[in-house]
Formats: C-alpha cells, sequence, structure tokens
C-alpha cells in the first residue's frame, strides 16, 4: 500500500489524461460513423441514436479495399527490395577497408537528409520519361530509394557489431563470398531485419506526397491519396468519411496490436 | 591461415572487387537515379526562371531566385513556422514524452504495457487520417471541440480554430503532437530501461529519489538518446507536409505556410518552378546540415 | 535453403513484372480527364462512348475522374508527363489559354467542320468561347453560373421580401438575425477560397464594372494605373458590410463549401449564393422548393445588375496525344445533339447545343429558370480564379480569406493585389 503515495496519483493522473487525449479522437471516429448527418449538425456531443453499418457500405463503395490492396503491394514490393538492397550496400560498408568506404557512407547519409518534397519535380520528370506513371512500378522504385539510406545506416551499425568469426569459418570452408553473405549473414540478421522491415512497413504504408503526385489514376492509389478522394467525394457526409478512415485503420491497429513487442524493441534498437 | 585472434582485418571484402561491385551496385543506382540526379537538377534548376507550361523554356536568372526568396515575405513565414515547429516539437513530442517515459519506466507500479500500447497506437496511423479526423473535430459548425468548449461556457476563436491565422499552426501542432508523442515516448523508454537499478539505489543511499533523482542521474544518463530524439524530431518538422496541406493548405492566407506546401505551392500552383528550386535548395541545405548532425550524434551514441 | 530462395525469388519477381503490366489493352483508348462528383456523368460517358463509336468503332472513351481541388495541379502536371489524358475537362478563361499558349492544349480549328466536328453542333458565340488569338483551343461544352438561392416559405412566414438592391440583401440579413440571431442568413464556406472569390468577383463587376476592369485583369494598364481604381477597394467594403451586417456564419474561412450546401439544404439556413451545379445538389439533400434571385446590383454601381456570372467549361485535346484525330472527334462530339440533351438530362448541364432541349425529360423548374435566365442576360463576367494571371488569382484569393478574417482592410487589400500584378507584369 505504502506504493501509492501522491507522486503516484499525480503520475497516474498525468498518463490517463494524456491517454484520454490519445484516444479521444479514435473514439470520435468511430461515433461518427454511426451518426446520421443531421445529428452531427445539431447535435454533436450526444451519442449516436441508431447502430447500422450504411456509411460502412458507402465507404467500401468508393473503392476502399481496392486501395487497400494496392497499398499492401506497393509495401510489400518496396520493403523487400529496401531490406535486401540496403543489406548488401551496408554489409560492404561494414566489411571494406578502403578509404572510399567513407565517402560513399556519407553519401548515403545525404540521401537520408533530402526529403523528397525538395525533388518533387525532377522526381516526377524521371518518372515520367521512364513511362512508369500511375503504375505500381512507378511509384515502388522511387519509394525504395528513399528508404534505402536509413536502412543502410541502420544495417552498418549491425554489421559492424557483427562477429567476424563466423565468416572466417565459412571461408576457411570453401565459401564465397557471396555466399557467405546470402546463406549465412542474411538468416542471421533476423533482428535487424525486423526492425528494418517495421520502419519501413510503416512510413511506406502511410506514405502520402510521391503518392500523391505520381498516382492518379483510382486503380493504382494507395490508401492515403484514396482517403483524400474519399474527402474530395463527400466533404460532408462525416459519417461515410469516418467509415473509411475506420476501414483503413483497423488493419494497421491489429497488426500493431499484435506484433507491439516488436515494434517497440525494434525502436529500442534504434537508440542505441 | 589460423587467425584465431582475429577482429577487424581479418574478414575483409576489400580483396573481392566482384562481390563489392555486385553488393553495393543496386543501391547507388537506386539512389543516384532517385535522389542525387534529382536533386542536381533541382539546384541547377534554381538558377534559372521556367514554368510548369513552360518546361523547355528555360531562362538563365543566376541568383535571382535566390535573391526574391530573401525578399519574399511569405519564405520568411514559412521558414519562421518551421522552426516554430521544429522548438514546439521538442518541448511537446520530446518534453511531454521524456515526462511520460519517467512515469512509465519507475512512476507507476501497474498498467506500464497498457498505457505505452495506447499511446504509441497513433504512430502506426497515416498522418493523413489523423489529419481528416482532426478536421471534424476542430469544424467550427460539427466538430466537438467547439461544442465541448461552449458546453463549459467558454467561447471558442470567432474565426475557427484552422481560420485564425494566430492558432491555426498551434492547432497544428496540437495534432502533430498527438501522433508524434508516444514514439517519443517508447523511444526514451527503452533508453530509461537500460539503466540499472543499482544505480537508482545507490542514488537513494545518497538521499536522492523521486524528481531529484530523474533530474540528477537518469537525465544525463539518457543524455544521448534524447539528443538523437531532438535530431529525429528536428529533421521531421522540416519534412512536414502531409498535416499542413490536409488542416490548412497553408492558409489562412499562408499564415501556416511550411517550405515543404510553399515548395508545393510555387511549383504546382503558381508554375514559378525555377523559384521552387530555390526554395528546395534551401531546404536541401537545411536538411543535410541535420543529417550530418543525426550522424555525428549517433556516432557517440 | 537455396531451392526454397530462388523459387521464391523467382515468383517475386514474375508477379512483379505481371503486376506491372496489368493494364495493357488494344483497342484506341481516348482516355477523358472530368471533375468528379457529379451525378450521372458515368451514364453520360456511356452515351459519348456510343455516339463516337457510331463514326469510329474502334475508339473506346474512358473517364477519369478527379475531384475538383487536385484537379488544376494534376492536370498541369499530367499533361506535362508522358502519361496524360488525350482530352480533358477545362474552364475556359485563362486557365485554358494558358496551356494554348504553352503549347499543351490542341489547336482544333481544323477539326471544326469534319464529320462530327463540333462546327455542326454549336454556335459561333460558343465556339468563340474556347478561342485564344482567333484559334480554336476547347469545345465549350456548357457554362455555369450563380444565383441567390432562398427559401420562400421561410421569406413568407417572416414577411421578408426578395432584395433587389444590396443594401436591401443588407437589410434582409439584419432582418433575418433580428428574427432569431442563431440563424444564419447566408452560410459561406471559404475553406477553400473560392467561395468568397465568386462574390467579390460579382462585386468588381457590380462596383468596379466591366469597362474599367479589362486592362487591370488582363495586366495590359500602365504601371501607374494598375489596379489603382479606388472602386476596387469599394468593392472589399461591400463584403466587409456583409459580414458586419451578419450575413454570414462565424469562422467562414474554416467551413467548407460543400457543408454550407447542407446548411441550406436542410433548411437551416435561409439564403445561399450557389452554382448552377447546386440546384440538383439540394434536390439530392431533399429540397426542392428553393426559389432563385439574380446578384442585387449596387447602388451607385457601375453596372445596372444584368450582367451575370458566367464560366464556360469545355473538354481541351492534349498536344501530346497518340491519336489527335480521334481525340478531337471525342471533344467534338461531346456536344452532338443526342450527347448534349443527355448532359442536361444526367448532369443537369447548361449545354451550348439547345438543338434538342425542347425533348428534355422533366427538366426541373431550377433548370428551365436557368436557361431562360442566363439567355436573358445582357452580359457575363468570368470569375477571377479563372479569368486571371495565376498569381494575381492566388492573391485574390487569399486577400479575400484576409478580408473576412479582418486581418486587412480593403485598402491593404488592393496594396497587396496591386504589388503582385506589378510583379506578374514585369515577369510577362
Amino acid at each position: 500500500m505504502s506504493k501509492f503515495k501522491l507522486a503516484n496519483i499525480l503520475a497516474y493522473g498525468f498518463v490517463t489524461l494524456f491517454s484520454i487525449y490519445v484516444m479521444m479522437p479514435i473514439v470520435v471516429m468511430v461515433l461518427t460513423t454511426f451518426k446520421t448527418r443531421r445529428e452531427i449538425f445539431l447535435k454533436p456531443l450526444s451519442l449516436p441514436g441508431q447502430y447500422n453499418f450504411i456509411s460502412f457500405e458507402k465507404a467500401f463503395g468508393i473503392g476502399l479495399g481496392g486501395f487497400m490492396f494496392n497499398s499492401f503491394i506497393v509495401t510489400l514490393f518496396s520493403v523487400t527490395l529496401i531490406v535486401i538492397i540496403s543489406g548488401m550496400a551496408a554489409y560492404v560498408l561494414a566489411r571494406i577497408d578502403f578509404k572510399i568506404n567513407k565517402f560513399v557512407y556519407l553519401l548515403i547519409v545525404a540521401g537520408f537528409a533530402i526529403p523528397p518534397a525538395a525533388v518533387l519535380v525532377p522526381l516526377y520528370t524521371t518518372v515520367s520519361n521512364l513511362g512508369l506513371l500511375n503504375s505500381i512500378f512507378g511509384i515502388v522504385l522511387p519509394l525504395t530509394a528513399f528508404g534505402i539510406p536509413f536502412t543502410v545506416i541502420l544495417f552498418f551499425a549491425f554489421f559492424l557489431d557483427f562477429p567476424r568469426e563466423v565468416e572466417e569459418a565459412a571461408t576457411i570452408d570453401g565459401c564465397s563470398k557471396l555466399q557467405i553473405f546470402f546463406r549465412i549473414i542474411i538468416p542471421l540478421s533476423g533482428p535487424a531485419i525486423a526492425s528494418a522491415a517495421i520502419f519501413q512497413t510503416v512510413w511506406i504504408w502511410n506514405e502520402f506526397l510521391l503518392a500523391l503526385i505520381m498516382l492518379n489514376l483510382d486503380n493504382v492509389k494507395t490508401l492515403p491519396i484514396g482517403l483524400i478522394k474519399l474527402r474530395g467525394e463527400w466533404t460532408s457526409d462525416w459519417p461515410a468519411i469516418m467509415a473509411g478512415l475506420t476501414i483503413a485503420i483497423i488493419p494497421v491497429l491489429i497488426v500493431f496490436l499484435l506484433f507491439q513487442k516488436y515494434f517497440v524493441r525494434s525502436l529500442a534498437g534504434l537508440g542505441k | 591461415m589460423d587467425k584465431k585472434s582475429s577482429h577487424s582485418n581479418s574478414f575483409s571484402l576489400s580483396n573481392d572487387r566482384f562481390s563489392v561491385i555486385f553488393l553495393i551496385v543496386p543501391a547507388l543506382i537506386f539512389c543516384t537515379v532517385f535522389i542525387f540526379i534529382p536533386a542536381f537538377w533541382v539546384i541547377i534548376g534554381s538558377f534559372y526562371s521556367f514554368g510548369l507550361t513552360s518546361l523547355n523554356d528555360w531562362e538563365w536568372v543566376g541568383l535571382g531566385n535566390y535573391v526574391k526568396a530573401a525578399q519574399d515575405e511569405f519564405f520568411w513565414i514559412a521558414l519562421k513556422n518551421n522552426f516554430i515547429i521544429v522548438f514546439a516539437s521538442i518541448v511537446l513530442q520530446v518534453g511531454v514524452g521524456t515526462i511520460l517515459a519517467a512515469i512509465l519506466d519507475r512512476g507507476i507500479p501497474y498498467g506500464k504495457v497498457i498505457f505505452r500500447t495506447i499511446i504509441f497506437t497513433p504512430m502506426v496511423i497515416s498522418s493523413v487520417a489523423v489529419s481528416l479526423i482532426w478536421l471534424i473535430i476542430y469544424d467550427p459548425n460539427v466538430g466537438i471541440l467547439n461544442a465541448i468548449i461552449k458546453s463549459i461556457g467558454l467561447s471558442p476563436p470567432m474565426r475557427g480554430w484552422l481560420g485564425d491565422p494566430n492558432i491555426s499552426i498551434w492547432m497544428v501542432m496540437i495534432v502533430a503532437g498527438w501522433q508524434y508523442t508516444g514514439f517519443m515516448m517508447v523511444l526514451i523508454l527503452a533508453g530509461l530501461q537500460g539503466i540499472s537499478k543499482e544505480v537508482y539505489d545507490a542514488a537513494e543511499i545518497d538521499g536522492a529519489t523521486g524528481v531529484s533523482a530523474f533530474w540528477y542521474i537518469t537525465l544525463p544518463m539518457i543524455r544521448n538518446i534524447l539528443i538523437i530524439a531532438i535530431l529525429i524530431t528536428t529533421i521531421g518538422a522540416f519534412k512536414v507536409f502531409e498535416f499542413i496541406y490536409i488542416l490548412t493548405q497553408g492558409g489562412p492566407s499562408n499564415a501556416t505556410q511550411v517550405l515543404g506546401t510553399y515548395i508545393f505551392l510555387q511549383a504546382f500552383n503558381l508554375l514559378h518552378m525555377g523559384y521552387a528550386n530555390a526554395l528546395s535548395v534551401v531546404l536541401l541545405i537545411i536538411a543535410l546540415i541535420l543529417g550530418w548532425l543525426q550522424v555525428q550524434a549517433s556516432r557517440r551514441a | 535453403m537455396r531451392n526454397f530462395l530462388s523459387r521464391f525469388w523467382t515468383y517475386f519477381f514474375l508477379t512483379f513484372i505481371t503486376l506491372s503490366f496489368a493494364n495493357s489493352s488494344y483497342a484506341i483508348d481516348i482516355k477523358v480527364w472530368d471533375l468528379s462528383g457529379r451525378s450521372g456523368q458515368t451514364e453520360l460517358y456511356e452515351i459519348l462512348d456510343k455516339e463516337v463509336k457510331k463514326y469510329n468503332p474502334d475508339i473506346n472513351v474512358v473517364l477519369v475522374e478527379y475531384e475538383n481541388e487536385a484537379y488544376k495541379t494534376q492536370i498541369q502536371l499530367a499533361l506535362n508527363g508522358n502519361d496524360g489524358p488525350d482530352v480533358f475537362f477545362n474552364w475556359f478563361g485563362e486557365d485554358s489559354a494558358r496551356l494554348a499558349r504553352a503549347g499543351l492544349a490542341m489547336d482544333l480549328t481544323d477539326y471544326k467542320n469534319m464529320e462530327g466536328g463540333y462546327g455542326n453542333f454549336i454556335s459561333e458565340a460558343w465556339q468563340n468561347a474556347g478561342a485564344v488569338d482567333g484559334k480554336i483551343y476547347g469545345v465549350a461544352i456548357k457554362a455555369v453560373s450563380k444565383y441567390f438561392y432562398y427559401d420562400p416559405a421561410f421569406f413568407d412566414q417572416h414577411n421578408l421580401s426578395v432584395p433587389t438592391t444590396f443594401n436591401e440583401l443588407l437589410d434582409t440579413c439584419r432582418s433575418i438575425r433580428a428574427i432569431d440571431s442563431s440563424i444564419v442568413p447566408w452560410p459561406m464556406g471559404n475553406s477553400e477560397r473560392w467561395k468568397l472569390n465568386h462574390v467579390i468577383t460579382m462585386l468588381n463587376q457590380r462596383v468596379v464594372g466591366a469597362e474599367n476592369s479589362k486592362a487591370d485583369y488582363a495586366l495590359t494598364a500602365s504601371e501607374d494605373e494598375l489596379f489603382t481604381n479606388p472602386k476596387y477597394v469599394e468593392a472589399w467594403q461591400k463584403v466587409v458590410d456583409l459580414q458586419d451586417a451578419g450575413c454570414f456564419n462565424d469562422a467562414p474561412n474554416a467551413t467548407h463549401p460543400d457543408l454550407t450546401r447542407s446548411m441550406f439544404a436542410s433548411q437551416i439556413s435561409p439564403m445561399m449564393y450557389c452554382g448552377t451545379w447546386c440546384g440538383n445538389i439540394f434536390s439530392s439533400e431533399g429540397f426542392e422548393d428553393f426559389k432563385m434571385f439574380r446578384f442585387p446590383r449596387v447602388e451607385g454601381g457601375a453596372d445596372d445588375g444584368t450582367v451575370g456570372f458566367l464560366v464556360a467549361e469545355g473538354l481541351q485535346v492534349s498536344t501530346k496525344t497518340k491519336y489527335p484525330k480521334e481525340a478531337a472527334l471525342v471533344a467534338s462530339l461531346s456536344v452532338a445533339d443526342d450527347v448534349a440533351l443527355a448532359d442536361a438530362e444526367l448532369r443537369g448541364s447548361l449545354i451550348s447545343n439547345p438543338a434538342k432541349i425542347d425533348q428534355m425529360k422533366d427538366a426541373s423548374h431550377w433548370f428551365t429558370f436557368y436557361v431562360n435566365d442566363i439567355a436573358d442576360k445582357s452580359g457575363h463576367v468570368n470569375v477571377l480564379d479563372v479569368l486571371l494571371e495565376a498569381n494575381v488569382s492566388n492573391a485574390y484569393l487569399d486577400m479575400g480569406t484576409e478580408i473576412l478574417n479582418r486581418t486587412k482592410t480593403p485598402q491593404e487589400a488592393m496594396d497587396f493585389i496591386r504589388k503582385v500584378a506589378l510583379e506578374a507584369k514585369a515577369a510577362m
């Protein structure tokens, strides 16, 4: 009982207040899906008078399912490419003794600092000239490029700490360098791969700016752009918009809640 | 060949040109094509004047675009807003995040995981969705924020939460803080959990407990994590786009403009590509300086 | 391990490549970009497709829709890229002229009288709506105008009369507030900046007048005179007067236009200045017993109140299309007799080809009003955000926000606009 001093009460109070601040918008969002538009106008603070799924039907009707599928494909391909390419590059940087090593590393860090907004127009022109606008391929490539620097840095730190005995033993056994990388290093890099994959997945799933510029056709739009379209179509049909948002958020939330231990652990790794 | 004592120089790829090239070229190609070449064009393009509807009509203006930026009141407003966001984010997200982390670390005996999960959740939601949700909360006609304020007898701002140039940037910060504070909290919490209990026990013997222990013992020990958290927040504050774009579009009348949205406006609405490029170069320079600081900081951690 | 990995990568890349080629087709697809959110549009384009196939069965008309706000940006980007539309919607004014001058919109003059050409369907006046420097760069399909909508039941119940002058409009607002201060007489949703822009367009027309504003709008006035006419300030002052009379809601800059439409349609507010596209919207939200009146004349103003708001809209053809003749055909046939009739019936458009208008089924009372009233007006004014040079247009949009927020006085607003106009003129 001596645990519950005043400091504890204050602490609980603060954390609870903050948690309410966090949960309130989500609760508002879900409740709004069940209200009618008149209710929203006239009685904003009240609970909905009915609980039906009309607004959800509308939201699906606009193609949310398709947008989520597109986001899924884009994220899957981008993250896979990023992890593999970054892992390869970071391994080289961690195992090479040339002076040029430093230069390349700095170059890659520079890549990390460059925000997409700053290079939007030439980037658009490049993708357009490659004939890749409005295609899944066309958005995956630039997203991969922008995800590589950060992931290289992450893998680089990991590989630096990675003991070389295993690789030496493998060399003695006659494996070529590439074999060592693909058959030994990668399988042993589980934690780093998980961290990288988690970070990049969250970032790419939510990526907005590049998708806004490059994906104009409905059949390739990703979820964030699809949500904007939702709003454009029904600007004052708030129940429908909120239903759309709820549908958009739920899968990610579920994944997060199931795997939250890993999310947190990978963040802890970042701090080191 | 019996180098069991090994460390750094025993296994190295330095002699294997083929492997090196094979492994590093893909990353270099991607980054060059999609990051460095566009950045190069942005820098070159900043010395010219051309528009979206006259993409082949480049007119040399030298430093003209930079001079224009220096005299452009909206550029300075955008830059100022980015800095406001930086400092406000540091205070709110890192500051409050640290307090929350401290509470979750040693301040409360039960419920740590639940609170941590709840507070971190907004991070996995798309910034676009977050902004849309807050739009309806802030709506002056149907939003619940107004309803709550009125129900306790106060009157909400006459121009609307997002329509009032004096407070709109802060309302945007509340949204950003809602999403990112949890991230900072978890980051710092990880650092706190690396401090062993013995340190606190020793401090207690010397009479330092609770808040003073936090101030004199904990904070210095997580100094490196705090620096990284501040840097991540700062870099993010310069990259901010979605929140402004959806909540205010830079308005009312450019009051919440930031570099990212201002570049977008100049390039795609007003068709001043050359000028937009000059603004982008400014953003690039700032971003590069911050990136370099980030690398230095994580090297020392 | 190796077998699994290599199989995995094979399937991975196969899927990847397949998905990226998923969208190929073999006929002539003419992509038409148009605004979204208009009911009946999909059926209309199916009718257009049928009409086009009468002339050339290999053409498929493919409709792609964009919502209004993003459209202006997207279209410029797309026209410069390689994957843009073949045919696209545009507002006729500076917006369409700019593209023509930049070589992004195709000259359609030669297609006028071909088989299925637009010259067969629309009058010269309408053809010239899409003209730039004597050549035709777009097919004008329809026009939109704006009116004051009001709730006659409310007006009758409270003995209000329809205002015919600006001061009477102010009085109407004050009377409504006197009846019940919580009623917003005329909801103003300016969060996207164009709602007030439409009002200042009309106020400029009424107060400054067409003759006096022509040179300023075209940036051809001399540097000493550009936008110096004090009447422009007076026009902005009228907005302040409207706000002071209690016409608008609080926080107009944070209110979305769609919401204000809902307010009128739910009869929460008795007046609304809205476009000819709004009649169908109100009807779809359940309110049809409204009536309309013109934007009142301003006492002491430069015009007599008969000039109305009119923006011609239509289709342009991209110079980057791979099928210029086919694209021109699709654009032309959008004003063919049957298609125009369908447009009027499905989208409620005020069409440029009235050949079959008498056959229109169930013309709504508001549609009949629009058609008759537009024919009746003595002249038309194009809206400022379509008419003006991009930077000046942006300045006008921003000043609308500031006037409503009272962060700038009318004089300060015009000083700013003049400054921007001078810079734009120098850059020309």
